[in-house]
């Protein structure tokens, strides 16, 4: 198939989809008060872009996931390199840290709340410290992905050490380090609706739970809707930069 | 051999010694005591001298090469470039060329070329001259502009000599460099060396287990043996040069190879 092809295809099944969300509730095939009519819930998309409440909720929302990407991602990737570089830290640290990884984050909530409520910092700290292991396992394949041969060509010619650095594994793990960031930020904003969905008086993730809770479906699809743009708005932004990055990835 | 101690220029006649390796030894720390590796091995380079050093799987070439570029310490003995010891590289004495062409694949064949250059912070103006050159010598005029990635595995080495070449180093050292390269690829990089060779008047000290290649290119062969690693032979190539394709089948060309030869099998 063409590129034209598979565009059009995907198009197509994309109309399909938002056709039948429309039509067969609309026609009493679906129960409209499952699954609201994708006009109707365009409509309050609309209606609730306008409201102050929104309004507040988006940008609360907004500054949890970006406080806890700015601990998250330094803290992980310094963690990450210290374990990947040092054999020392490396034998002791990285079994336990490759458990705790394996284990699902959410059943810690309940202790994030008794240490910090249910406000701000709680939502901040929990989704910071799920996101901490994701980069911290991503930063130590980083490292191990730059190869040994660049580094000595680099001795060779007398780099210092801040060069090597800076010439030689900065760029070496740019890939891996893009991706990295793309996949803590599915994973940080996951954490701070978890937890806003858990208990919260702010946030969208609160005003979707008490929408689903409260069967306003309508509001409850809009939200949904609203998320998941901005999700994908910021992974594909990631992606395009990984991709002009990836002409020299072999 | 007394007065090359106070040598202090870079370039210097012929006749000189451009390395002096004395009584060099080493060995591997391993978890059942020390692996010996070398073996008081001694050898002097002179200078503009292509010098090939052949020797069995493991016999510790690659690591001989090392310390002379002063990228790995040897536990005993010394080694002397242009009369001063190597302990750490030194890229104004010694340029290393290794077995992958291992070019920065986030860089162009050009900018690969200038990365010793932009190391030192040379003005931008000579070295995109001094780089251009290196290009030109190389025969890959055109393909600056190229990721490693876009570039063949002989164009590769190419740049890679090149960038070896672009600090202007008397010394050249080649850690089997066309070992990756397909027979005929690799005869054809065999003849450019010595062309780029003829023009640049490097001294070289060129690794490989091939024992044609060491024939053909060489004016001088050292024999190492099988672990841990001695000079055991030292055999003067008297091939006229201009090498040309024509003295490999010749009976002076099969004597020196399977000369060579002999003195591996009896060593390993």
């Amino acid at each position: 198939m063409s590129r034209t092809q598979i565009i059009l295809t995907r198009l197509a099944l994309l109309a399909l989809v938002l056709g039948a969300w429309e039509l067969l509730p609309r026609n009493g095939v679906i129960n409209p008060l499952l699954l609201p009519p994708l006009g109707d819930v365009l409509t309050m998309l609309g209606e609730l872009l306008g409201r102050p409440q929104v309004h507040d909720a988006l940008a609360t929302t907004a500054a949890e996931v970006l406080v806890a990407f700015l601990i998250a991602v330094p803290l992980g990737a310094t963690i990450g390199v210290l374990i990947a570089e040092n054999d020392y830290l490396g034998d002791i640290f990285k079994p336990i840290l490759f458990y705790v990884f394996s284990v699902p984050k959410s059943i810690f909530l309940p202790m994030f709340i008794l240490v910090f409520g249910i406000g701000f910092q709680q939502k901040v700290a929990y989704a910071a410290f799920t996101t901490t292991f994701v980069v911290l396992m991503s930063a130590t394949a980083a490292v191990e992905s730059v190869r040994a041969d660049h580094v000595l060509v680099a001795r060779s010619y007398g780099a210092t050490r801040g060069q090597i650095l800076w010439r030689v594994y900065v760029p070496s793990m740019m890939p891996i380090l893009l991706e990295t960031l793309r996949i803590a930020m599915i994973f940080n904003f996951t954490g701070v609706m978890i937890a806003e969905m858990y208990a919260s008086r702010t946030g969208i993730g609160h005003l979707i739970a008490s929408w689903g809770e409260n069967f306003q479906m309508r509001q409850l699809f809009a939200g949904v809707i609203l998320l998941a743009t901005m999700a994908i708005l910021f992974n594909e932004a990631v992606r395009f930069l990984e991709a002009r990055c990836s002409t020299w990835r072999t | 051999m007394q007065h090359v101690a106070h040598v202090t220029e870079l370039h210097s006649r012929p006749g000189e010694a451009a390395i002096e390796v004395a009584h060099l030894s080493h060995a591997y720390a391993s978890a059942d005591g020390d692996v010996p590796a070398l073996d008081d091995i001694s050898m002097t380079v002179g200078v503009g001298r292509f010098v090939v050093i052949v020797g069995p799987s493991g016999c510790g070439k690659t690591s001989l090469l090392m310390m002379l570029a002063g990228l790995r310490a040897q536990r005993e003995g010394t080694i002397l470039c242009y009369g001063r010891p190597i302990r750490d590289p030194d890229p104004q004495r010694v340029g290393v060329i290794f077995q992958e062409a291992s070019l920065f694949p986030w860089l162009t064949a050009l900018d690969n070329i200038e990365f010793p250059l932009s190391l030192r912070g040379a003005p931008r103006e000579d070295r995109r001259r001094r780089t251009a050159a290196m290009l030109t010598l190389v025969g890959l005029d055109g393909f600056g502009a190229r990721y490693p990635h876009e570039l063949s595995g002989g164009m590769k080495q190419r740049v890679s000599i090149a960038r070896g070449l672009v600090q202007d180093p008397p010394v050249l050292l080649m850690d089997e460099p066309f070992a990756a390269l397909d027979e005929q690829t690799r005869m054809t990089m065999g003849h450019e060396l010595l062309r780029i060779w003829s023009a640049t008047r490097k001294t070289v000290v060129f690794v490989t287990h091939s024992l044609t290649e060491a024939v053909y290119l060489a004016d001088e062969v050292l024999v190492m043996s099988a672990r841990p690693g001695r000079i055991i032979d030292r055999i003067e190539i008297t091939l006229p040069r201009p090498r040309t394709y024509e003295m490999m089948a010749t009976d002076v060309f099969g004597r020196l190879r399977d000369r060579i030869w002999q003195q591996i099998r009896k060593a390993s």
